[in-house]
C-alpha cells in the first residue's frame, strides 16, 4: 500500500516564494521536499521564475524534471530542458498534478498559458493534412479536450477515466497524428475545429 | 487502450454523515488512507450534478473535507456515483413503537460510531458486523417504501460504479461509500466477472 514519495526540490530568486512553495508541495499527498543539491536528485524541480521565462535557468539533471512556476509572460514556449510552466493563476493544489505529470516524463501547461499559446494565431501554422477519421471517437474527444488546453488529469477528470487511460490515449494519438508534443497536437485539435466541439 | 481485463476494486466503508453524528475520527487518516491508496477511479457520494457544478454542499462531510480536497492535488479521479441526494438518515418510521426501536438502535451506532476512531476499524470485522446487524434490524423497521427506495437506491449506485468499471476496465478502483451499503455493495459486486473485490488494502 506504500506509495513511493515524489521528491520535489524548491528553487528561485526570494526566499519567501521558496517557502511558500516548500510549505504548500509538503502539505500535498505523496510529494515529499529535498534539497535542491540532495543526492540522488530530485525528481522534480519547481523553479519560481518570475517575468522572464531566459533568466538564470537551472541546469537540467538526468532523472530531474524541471517545473517552473511563471506569471503572466509573453511567450509561454517551453524552453529547453524545462518539462512544464505552471502558472500562478492555478489553484495550489494543482500543483500536485502538474508535478505528477512532469514526473511521469511528461510535458504540463496550465490551462491559462496553454490557451495564450494556442490564442497566438499558430493554429495556423500548425499541420493541417490530417485525415480525421483515422481516429476513435474517445481519440478524437480527448484531442479536443486537449485543445481546450487542458491537463491530462483535467481531461481524465471530464470523462471519467484514469489518468494513465487518458495518457495511453494520447501516445496513441500523437504516433497517429506523427506529432511530437501535445501543444503540436493541440495545434491540430484547433486547426480541425476540434476544441469548441466539446463545449 | 488498458490490456487487463480484470479490475480490482475494493470498497471502503465510512462513517459519513450518518445518524446525524460527529464524525469521530481524524480526517486526516482518511485524507492519507486514499492518498496512499492512490486509486486510478474513486468512486464517491456525491450526484454527478453536484460535482460536475462545483457544489460539495449536499455532500457528505468526509467527501467535501477529505475525498474532494485529495482529488484535487493528485492524479487520483473522482466518479460521481450517487443517485439521489436522499442520506440513510432520511429514511425514519414516522410513529409507533418501530420508531421508538429505531432510536434506541440509532444510540448503539452512535456509540460504535465513537468507539470506530479510524477508517480501519469502521471497515474491520467488529463494527463490520456490529454495525451490519443494526442496520439491518433498523432497515426492518422502516415501511416497505422505505426499503424499496433504499434498495433502489443502492442497485442505481452498484449500477454507476459497474458503469464506471467498464467504461476504464482494468483499472484499480475504491469505492467510498457509507458503511452501510458496504456488504450490500460487496455482495452485488462480487457477482461481476471482470472485478476482482479485494479488502482496500490489499488494492
Amino acid at each position: 500500500m506504500d506509495h513511493p514519495s515524489i521528491t520535489v526540490a524548491i528553487s528561485g530568486r526570494y526566499p519567501l516564494d521558496r517557502a511558500g512553495l516548500a510549505a504548500l508541495v509538503a502539505s500535498l499527498p505523496g510529494l515529499r521536499v529535498v534539497p535542491p543539491e540532495s543526492s540522488p536528485p530530485p525528481r522534480v524541480l519547481l523553479w519560481e521564475c518570475g517575468e522572464k521565462l531566459s533568466a538564470d535557468l537551472p541546469r537540467s539533471l538526468p532523472g530531474m524534471a524541471i517545473l517552473l512556476i511563471v506569471g503572466e509572460i509573453e511567450s509561454p514556449i517551453l524552453p529547453p530542458g524545462v518539462a512544464g510552466l505552471f502558472s500562478k493563476d492555478e489553484k495550489p493544489e494543482a500543483l500536485g498534478v502538474a508535478i505528477r505529470q512532469v514526473a511521469r516524463g511528461e510535458q504540463y501547461l496550465s490551462p491559462s498559458l496553454a490557451l495564450a499559446l494556442l490564442a497566438r494565431g499558430e493554429a495556423e501554422a500548425a499541420p493541417h493534412d490530417f485525415d480525421m477519421s483515422i481516429l476513435t471517437d474517445r481519440e478524437r474527444q480527448i484531442l479536443a479536450l486537449l485543445g481546450e488546453g487542458l491537463s491530462n488529469k483535467a481531461i481524465a477528470a471530464r470523462l471519467y477515466l484514469s489518468v494513465r487511460t487518458v495518457e495511453g490515449h494520447l501516445a496513441n494519438l500523437y504516433t497517429r497524428l506523427r506529432v511530437h508534443s501535445r501543444t503540436e497536437a493541440a495545434l491540430v485539435a484547433i486547426r480541425h475545429g476540434l476544441a469548441s466541439k466539446v463545449r | 487502450m488498458n490490456t487487463s481485463r480484470h479490475t480490482r476494486l475494493a470498497v471502503l466503508g465510512t462513517l459519513s454523515d450518518l445518524h446525524r453524528q460527529p464524525i469521530a475520527y481524524d480526517l486526516n487518516c482518511l485524507r492519507a488512507l486514499v492518498a496512499d491508496l492512490a486509486p486510478d477511479l474513486l468512486c464517491a457520494e456525491i450526484t454527478r450534478e453536484a460535482w460536475e457544478g462545483g457544489n460539495l454542499s449536499t455532500a457528505a462531510l468526509e467527501v467535501r473535507e477529505a475525498l474532494a480536497p485529495v482529488v484535487a492535488a493528485t492524479d487520483i479521479v473522482l466518479v460521481p456515483v450517487l443517485p439521489t441526494s436522499k442520506q440513510y438518515a432520511d429514511f425514519t418510521p414516522a410513529t409507533g413503537w418501530h420508531r421508538d426501536l429505531v432510536r434506541t438502535f440509532d444510540r448503539l451506532l452512535q456509540w460504535g460510531q465513537r468507539a470506530a476512531d479510524r477508517p480501519e476499524a469502521v471497515n474491520g470485522a467488529l463494527f463490520g458486523a456490529f454495525c451490519h446487524t443494526l442496520c439491518a434490524l433498523t432497515e426492518l423497521m422502516w415501511t416497505a417504501e422505505d426499503r424499496a427506495a433504499w434498495e433502489a437506491q443502492n442497485r442505481a449506485l452498484a449500477e454507476n460504479i459497474v458503469q464506471a468499471v467498464r467504461r476504464d476496465i482494468g483499472r484499480r478502483v475504491l469505492v467510498a461509500v457509507q458503511c452501510q451499503r458496504k456488504h450490500w455493495l460487496d455482495a452485488r459486486l462480487r457477482r461481476e466477472a471482470d472485478v476482482e473485490l479485494v479488502d482496500y488494502w490489499e488494492l
